[in-house]
């Protein structure tokens, strides 16, 4: 497919993470333009026009969320969520390795729109290389005039730090990354308040995922209409998809929202691997409940992908055929969740280790037909009632797979044994 | 006020209540672990699930403040499977082992499995192993198995008391709460963390397998451990006092107790104790001890008249017990010779004895000589309570080293003990300008050279006279200091209250009782005997050696006196003079009231039988009067609480005499100021009581010395020992270093096992002893 | 402590002068130098940082990326995401533990490897995906392990 390229702009321009290609290729011109014509809350308005939802999973509006500071003079931040750890997602990655100017062209407009003068990156420990290339960008960015004091003459000063996290997915949850760059434990945090009103060291904090921000000088550059003049009304403009599993090429793409589910897998994604059928597909990352072939037509956007009963969640799209165990792909990803819960709250803690323990008997055809009825209610239990939304999040595929291949559970019970073959990788190959 | 409706009943709290809270107010109980009012929320647990009208999901009621209008159900299908599911995930990893564990009967988690939980266990698979009665210290066992990571006990330990000797380790479902680098805790205030902890997961080591809810009696009482008096429970079984806990009182204490309070209740049964009578060196039976004695009391009389014994009360009797004494020596033994044992020599007016609610509104607290965690531990966690909620109080110390702790952090003023009312009155006459009581206070200190400038003085001066509610704890050492209280309080127009810290614990009841409480009635007494003019000392519960900072003149008047009879727990110093030696029933044997510092009355409750020969006070002083052939009635109307003011001691003294300062007596100046100093203080685990079960935390090393000075005795951090020759005679003692302690000082710990009283004299020289002293 | 330790810390609490951001960054910069984590490292990292060994120990036992236990020199982490199963990483890890002798979370006799899983890598792309040393090492070829424990392992992100 021919593919037109405003994020992952690494594919076409080779060394664009070093500071005099990324200049020579229209680099740190939104910068200019954002500083030069625009007064802050112009810009906030702009990005209000565009649409532009958070990237990071949940999909608020972020101009909204920019809106939400409270003017009350106190000092202000920008942290940018870069601890990407979802399962089945890998876009972030990319974008700090091989095009981290626009992300930090991105976080200095942001900066400025939103009047933050510190900013910090929350980098996931295990980018090492990640980490390494956002440090060296940073610095070129300081060489270059923009960041630090009086950037380009404006007046404008930003500070931006980047900071790596150890290895913990809980802190990519919002509240628990600002205690961890607080240097703590990543327990997310008792809400309200919510980050907007008492954040980082306690002040006003805008979190934004790093896709998101990669946004902000393209839309800056071409402008909130021609953002908009992609994707639908209410989910407007471009956005990553990482597409990973049992397809000819994985790898992300960067396609306008409300491209058809099928088009990604089909034609982007090269298609399923040879012979092979479609099973079911994890459309917004491991927390988001999967969708059976039927729904594979389905817009990518975040209202349709809503209403085929999934969610859009980070865009990483795990794509299982029909070789895959459901239940050892479901043991897999709730195993996920019970190695990354944080251990404060009682149902997310002890919850995702029952879970976990059911479904590895399952699949190992030790499980009775008792095992999903209470698999259900525990995950009834888990439901609504944790802490944060980590708990809620192991449920997603565990809820929809009973829910569509419950007899592919029965059929474990009822054969002592995995049909499929005992591992996963083993069977699909078989 | 916010009004809201739970379960169809209207209730109004403050802003900011949580639901939880708010539901207790009309009765209405939501379960809940994680969440302590004196912590905050926190939302762990997930156990309060309540359902609020208009909100999708349940939500916890711990985390939840209420808003007007709101309409909350605790009960109905939905919370209750809520609450149900919860109480599954907290069972699924828990070991079940209840029938062999302490909390059996008393945890929260058997109690809300009966009310919420899962008829049938559908968890299967194996649990997750943890460590089992592994130690937090000597006194506290932890069993991660049963833990639910409420972080009550981490987050008292790190938040509250401020000694982050707690701490979860791990993430997820292999979190454990541990010690740091698993090594002992060692803070004064471990032992609540049994307290807090929901279920069995921590647990009190003594206690541990020794007692099960169904053959154990609890009873009502204070503890007697220190002038703090906490509120607290005492656990008994087949007459031995096998536990003490924290008693919460609703809007006035959380129920904290310090460890030396705790698990110091071994007293009773000590092998120290004193369970026989002795005459003479001779072991007697009760009744021949008693002959004896009435026998020498009347001699006494009749061949030195009326007012030839003198009574010295001491020790941890009850006002009760107090007020007998008195009875009987003035009716019976015909004589008005009484005093209290006291260590140090001030006292305080009783109108200005302030109560533990002022520590929840001051803004300024000064320390004059004390440290409150040593010497009232739980007084120092009010304070750190306060400081949570009003992180601008400010702290002082002025005594003769550094009074201030980290945990409670403040200035502190370095004066010798003799100088501290010199530096407050002239503090205050800088502060105060022209004013009279000011000017007053001062003038024989005016111009006395201090250690500290005039400026910083000043300023202290002001602060002292701005703060908007002072409190002041004393330890007592410095007598003029009754007269800057005055004067404060003369001076400043916002509440000034003082809390004093000295003891013996229960002088304020001894005083109310009838018995005169100030030391120089005790010096006089002491003066009369050491002339000849009483001829015979009953000492009830003090022991003069150990406790009167004149040991010369104690001593002198214990060999003067005929007949020295001593009533004691345990073996007084005074023991070569004592006639006869009677011992008697103690606290937790006999049921009676105390007044703390706070001049507030508690009722301890007679748990358990006086072991031996023990008997109360109560036995000896009808005893003795039918031995005199006289009617006394011990059960007498005697009712401490018959004022109008509740449980606190009617603060109106004897007119405004009383309350009027007098100028500051000018300090001495030490003559040779290149020499030794000897300070002392209060220290809540030496106060003498005997304990086993606390043997292994009372530190061998309890004098101080500057780390400097330790360094160069050749002292190594773990302590050593030292000769020191004073002009009495050389003294050995075990030191170690401590960065509190001034240069060329020696703190001792008063009545503690050491000759602290000896110590006073002039010390020439300290030199490091070279062999290990064997105990 | 190593007498650098101090110029690291004050490095880091300038970098990040609020709360106790500087902690994360010490740790990393002292267990790179040291390998892991021990308990004295502990308590002198949190008296560099005016913080309580407590705090500390409790901070650096969350993060799996902190090793509080002797690891190898090369820690090889094998992803053990969904996306990474599906391409094979079982058998990477079997093939792993086969070839260096011990089990996944065990270090060779001669310290020269720790074996541990990781979730998922964000590397989904190039399954399945090892790291060693915290470099990607993609589609590594189960049946040929090896290659990801030298240096000629192909790191992919250059
Ligand atoms: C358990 C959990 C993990 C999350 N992980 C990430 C993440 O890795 N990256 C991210 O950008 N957002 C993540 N989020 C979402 C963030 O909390 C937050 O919503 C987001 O960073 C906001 O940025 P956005 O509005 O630009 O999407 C996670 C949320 C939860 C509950
Ligand atoms: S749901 Fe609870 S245990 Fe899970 S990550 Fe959130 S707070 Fe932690
Ligand atoms: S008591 Fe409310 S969550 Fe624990």
């Amino acid at each position: 497919m021919s593919q037109q390229y405003y994020l992952l702009r690494n594919r076409e321009v080779p060394d664009i993470d070093q500071m005099p290609v990324y200049l020579a290729h229209g680099g740190y011109q939104a910068l200019r333009k954002a500083l030069n014509d625009f007064k802050p809350e112009e810009l906030v308005d702009m990005v209000k026009k565009s649409g532009l939802r958070g990237r990071g999973g949940a999909g608020f509006p972020t101009g909204m969320k920019w809106g939400f500071l409270p003017n009350d003079g106190r000092k202000r931040y920008l942290v940018v969520n870069s601890d990407e750890a979802e399962p089945g997602t890998f876009k972030d990655r990319e974008i700090i390795e091989h095009n981290p100017h626009q992300l930090i062209e991105g976080i200095i407009i942001s900066s400025y729109a939103t009047k933050a003068r510190e900013a910090f990156i929350y980098c996931r420990g295990e980018f090492l290389f990640g980490s390494e290339q956002l440090n060296r960008a940073v610095r070129e960015a300081y060489e270059q005039g923009f960041l630090g004091e009086n950037i380009l003459g404006t007046g404008f000063s930003l500070d931006l730090n980047v900071y790596r996290g150890a290895g913990a997915y809980i802190c990519g949850e919002e509240s628990a990354l600002l205690e961890s760059l607080e240097g703590k434990r990543g327990n997310p945090r008792l809400k309200p308040p919510f980050p907007a009103i008492a954040g980082l060291y306690g002040g006003p904090t805008v979190i934004n995922n790093v896709e998101t921000i990669a946004n902000v000088p393209v839309i800056v550059s071409k402008g909130a209409d021609w953002y908009t003049s992609m994707g639908t009304a209410k989910s407007p403009g471009l956005k990553i998809f990482s597409v990973s599993g049992r397809v000819q090429r994985p790898g992300n793409y960067e396609i306008p929202l409300a491209t058809p589910l099928s088009t990604l897998i089909n034609d982007y994604a090269g298609g399923m691997l040879p012979g092979r059928q479609l099973k079911a597909v994890i459309p917004g990352g491991s927390s988001v409940p999967l969708l059976t072939p039927d729904k594979v037509d389905t817009p990518l956007d975040y209202e349709s992908i809503l209403q085929a009963g999934s969610m859009l969640g980070s865009g990483g799209c795990i794509v299982l055929d029909d070789h895959v165990c459901i239940v050892g792909a479901t043991a897999r990803l709730v195993r996920f969740y019970r190695e990354e819960s944080c251990g404060k709250c009682t149902p997310c803690r002890e919850g995702t280790y029952w879970m976990t323990d059911i479904l590895e008997r399952l699949e190992h055809g030790l499980g009775t037909l008792e095992d999903l009825d209470t698999l259900a209610d525990v995950a009834d239990n888990i439901g609504g009632k944790c802490f944060c939304p980590l708990g809620d999040a192991s449920l997603g595929v565990l809820v929809s797979a009973l829910q569509h291949f419950h007899e592919e559970f029965v059929a474990h019970v009822e054969q002592h044994a995995c049909p499929m073959g005992e591992r996963l990788y083993d069977t699909v190959n078989n | 006020m916010i009004r809201l409706t739970i379960d169809e009943q209207e209730v109004s709290v403050p802003e900011g209540t949580m639901i939880v809270d708010a539901a207790a107010k009309v009765g209405i109980d939501v379960p809940i672990y994680c969440y302590h009012q004196a912590l905050g929320p926190l939302g762990a647990c997930r156990m309060c699930l309540v359902e609020v009208e208009k909100m999708p999901k349940l939500v916890t009621g711990c985390t939840t403040a209420v808003s007007e209008g709101m309409v909350v159900h605790t009960k109905g299908p939905r919370v209750e499977k809520g609450r149900q599911g919860v109480l599954e995930f907290l069972l699924i990893n828990h070991p079940l082992d209840c029938p062999v564990c302490d909390k059996g009967g008393e945890c929260y988690l058997q109690d809300y499995a009966f009310e919420y939980g899962p008829s049938k266990g559908r968890f299967q698979e194996p649990k997750i192993q943890k460590v089992k009665d592994g130690p937090i210290n000597e006194f506290v066992l932890i069993d991660q198995e049963r833990c639910v990571l409420c972080q009550r006990c981490v987050r008292f330990m790190s938040e509250y008391v401020g000694e982050g000797q707690l701490l979860l380790e791990g993430r997820g479902v292999e979190t454990v709460v541990t010690t740091v680098d698993h090594e002992p805790a060692q803070s004064h205030f471990t032992g609540n963390v049994i307290d807090l902890c929901p279920v069995g997961a921590l647990l009190s080591a003594p206690y541990n397998h020794k007692g099960r809810p169904w053959n154990i009696d609890r009873q009502t009482t204070i503890c007697p451990q220190c002038p703090v008096g906490c509120p607290s429970k005492m656990t008994t079984r087949e007459s031995h006092i096998i536990r003490m806990e924290g008693r919460p009182v609703p809007n006035r204490d959380w129920g904290w107790l310090c460890d030396r309070g705790r698990f110091g209740y071994d007293f009773g049964y000590h092998p120290l104790r004193i369970l026989d009578s002795t005459v003479q060196g001779q072991s007697v039976s009760s009744a021949q001890a008693m002959r004896d004695t009435a026998q020498w009391m009347k001699e006494t009389i009749r061949d030195h008249g009326f007012g030839s014994i003198g009574f010295v009360m001491g020790g941890h009797f009850t006002s009760e017990e107090a007020y007998w004494i008195k009875n009987f020596a003035q009716d019976v033994a015909h004589t008005s010779e009484l005093a209290t044992i006291r260590n140090v020599p001030g006292y305080l007016p009783i109108t200005l004895n302030g109560t533990f609610e002022d520590l929840e509104k001051t803004d300024m607290t000064v320390f004059v000589g004390v440290d409150p965690y040593e010497a009232v531990p739980v007084v120092h966690l009010k304070l750190r309570d306060r400081l949570r909620h009003f992180p601008h109080l400010k702290v002082v110390g002025v005594g003769p080293r550094k009074l201030t702790v980290d945990t409670l952090p403040g200035t502190d003023y370095i004066v010798p003990s003799e100088d501290e009312a010199a530096f407050f009155a002239q503090a205050l006459l800088l502060a105060a300008g022209e004013d009279p009581t000011a000017e007053m206070l001062a003038q024989k200190v005016k111009d006395y050279p201090l250690p500290i400038d005039s400026t910083t003085l000043k300023s202290l001066g002001e602060s002292l006279l701005k703060a908007e509610h002072l409190t002041l704890l004393w330890d007592g050492e410095n007598p003029q200091m009754e007269q800057i209280f005055k004067a404060l309080a003369q001076l400043r127009e916002a509440p000034t209250a003082v809390l004093p810290t000295f003891g013996p614990v229960n002088w304020r009841g001894y005083e109310k009782a009838g018995i005169p409480v100030r030391y120089e009635e005790l010096r006089r007494l002491l003066t009369k005997a050491k002339n000849g003019d009483i001829r015979m000392l009953v000492l009830w519960g003090s022991d003069l050696m150990r406790e009167f900072p004149d040991r010369v003149l104690a001593q002198e008047a214990l060999a003067a006196v005929d007949y020295v009879v001593s009533a004691q727990i345990r073996p007084p110093l005074d023991m070569p003079y004592v006639d006869a030696l009677l011992p008697v029933a103690a606290w937790g044997e006999v049921e009676g009231s105390y007044v703390n510092m706070e001049a507030r009355v508690a009722i301890a409750a007679a748990g358990v039988q006086p072991p031996g020969q023990c008997r109360p006070t109560k036995s000896y002083m009808a005893g003795w009067a039918r031995l005199f052939q006289q009617a006394f009635k011990v059960e007498e109307e005697w009712d401490l609480f018959a004022d109008t003011e509740g449980d606190l001691i009617p603060r109106h003294g004897n007119g405004g005499d009383e309350m009027m300062p007098q100028a500051v007596e000018r300090p001495q100046l030490p003559e040779d100021p290149g020499q030794w100093k000897v300070i002392r203080g209060d220290l809540v685990w030496e106060n003498g009581i005997p304990s086993e079960i606390l043997e292994p935390r009372f530190t061998p090393f309890v004098g101080r010395i500057h780390p400097l000075e330790a360094e160069a005795l050749n002292i190594g951090p773990e302590g050593g020992y030292v000769d020191i020759e004073t002009a009495a005679g050389t003294v050995s003692l075990d030191v170690r270093a401590d960065s509190s302690i001034p240069e060329r000082t020696l703190w001792v710990p008063r009545s503690s096992h050491y000759d602290w009283n000896v110590l006073l004299n002039e010390v020439r020289q300290i030199k490091r002893r070279e062999e290990v002293r064997s105990l | 402590m190593k007498p650098e330790w101090n110029q690291w810390a004050q490095e880091a609490k300038q970098q990040f002068p609020e709360a106790n951001s500087s902690l994360l960054p010490l740790l990393y910069r002292i267990q790179h130098a040291e390998g892991w984590l021990s308990d004295e490292t502990i308590r002198d990292v949190a008296s560099l940082l005016g913080l309580t060994t407590q705090y500390v120990e409790s901070v650096a036992s969350f993060y799996s990326l902190f090793y509080r236990q002797k690891v190898g020199r090369n820690v090889v982490h094998v992803c053990v995401g969904l996306s990474c199963a599906l391409a094979g990483s079982d058998s990477v890890m079997e093939h792993l533990e086969h070839k260096l002798g011990i089990r996944e979370g065990q270090t060779t006799a001669d310290g020269e490897y720790t074996l541990l899983e990781a979730e998922c890598l964000a590397a989904c792309d190039l399954a399945p995906v090892i790291q060693r040393n915290l470099r990607f090492v993609g589609h590594v070829d189960p049946e040929n392990v090896g290659r990801v424990l030298s240096d000629d392992g192909k790191e992919v992100n250059s």
